[in-house]
């Protein structure tokens, strides 16, 4: 049986690379039977989502007064 | 070897990369206007050393390389520590004792973020945010921005970090747990 910290590692590697079929099985027990951890993807997936959307916030963003100004000065 | 003359397009370089250097640069540095300046900097350094590009690496890693300077000579400026790339997080063995007990436990047990839909739609939010992944370390915070905010791919990360795919997760596993154990901290709907 996993414990959490090694389900929560399972848990991040799945969002980034395909598990092995004995990963992927004991990652699904484990989350069947773990509150915890079930959260803890939830979690995962809403990180992924914040963090893809954040790109396209303005905090994240050259203003387009800030790029006229570099603009100016690269010509 | 230089770049093509249309790789060389100074605007096309400000389109493409100048959101992500200005990331990168707040990362650093946390302040908008100095961001900024720094990214500023950086494109005209890059135009008078044009010719050091080489083409083994992607232009966005030949820039970030050099905003990376401009960021040590501000430091420098500042007399302060230059700690921007300190190549492996300091806190060895796995990184994981903050957030596991000994038999593996959770030591906070995670509850799902209760509205994460209004969450995105807050100015607040986006705020802490960014300030959380500020607070991370410098190598996970730039494995996180490229890989997560700017979609890199696995493998181009490796090559441009110089990791190892175990690394990388290794690295975003930290990360991402940091970073949820931030937004719970600081973010109260």
């Amino acid at each position: 049986m996993l414990n959490c910290k090694q389900a929560s590692q399972l848990a991040s590697r799945a969002m980034d690379e395909k598990l092995s079929f004995r990963e992927s099985a004991a990652l699904k027990v484990h989350l069947f039977l773990c509150r915890n951890c079930t959260n803890f993807t939830q979690q995962l997936n809403f990180l992924r989502e914040a963090s893809r959307r954040s790109r396209f916030n303005r905090n994240f963003k050259l203003t387009e007064k800030a790029k006229l100004r570099i603009a100016s000065t690269l010509c | 070897m230089t770049p093509k003359n249309n790789d060389l397009n100074t605007q096309t370089w400000l389109e493409e990369y100048g959101d992500y250097l200005f990331c990168y640069a707040m990362l650093k540095v946390k302040d908008n206007h100095l961001s900024e300046d720094l990214v500023q900097e950086t494109f005209l350094a890059a135009i008078m050393a044009a010719n050091s590009f080489s083409s083994q690496s992607s232009i966005r890693t030949w820039l970030t390389g050099i905003l990376k300077h401009k960021i040590s000579d501000h430091f420098r400026r500042q007399k302060r520590e230059v700690m921007i790339d300190d190549l492996v997080d300091q806190t060895e063995k796995d990184g994981l004792d903050i957030f596991f007990k000994a038999n593996g436990g959770w030591i906070n047990k995670p509850d799902a973020f209760p509205n994460p839909e209004a969450a995105l739609q807050q100015h607040e939010f986006w705020k802490i945010f960014q300030q959380c992944l500020a607070r991370l370390k410098p190598k996970q915070a730039e494995v996180f921005l490229a890989k997560e905010i700017y979609g890199m791919s696995n493998a181009d990360i490796c090559k441009d970090f110089t990791l190892s795919s175990t690394n990388v997760w290794v690295l975003m596993h930290r990360a991402r747990l940091s970073l949820i154990n931030c937004l719970k901290i600081n973010w109260k709907d």
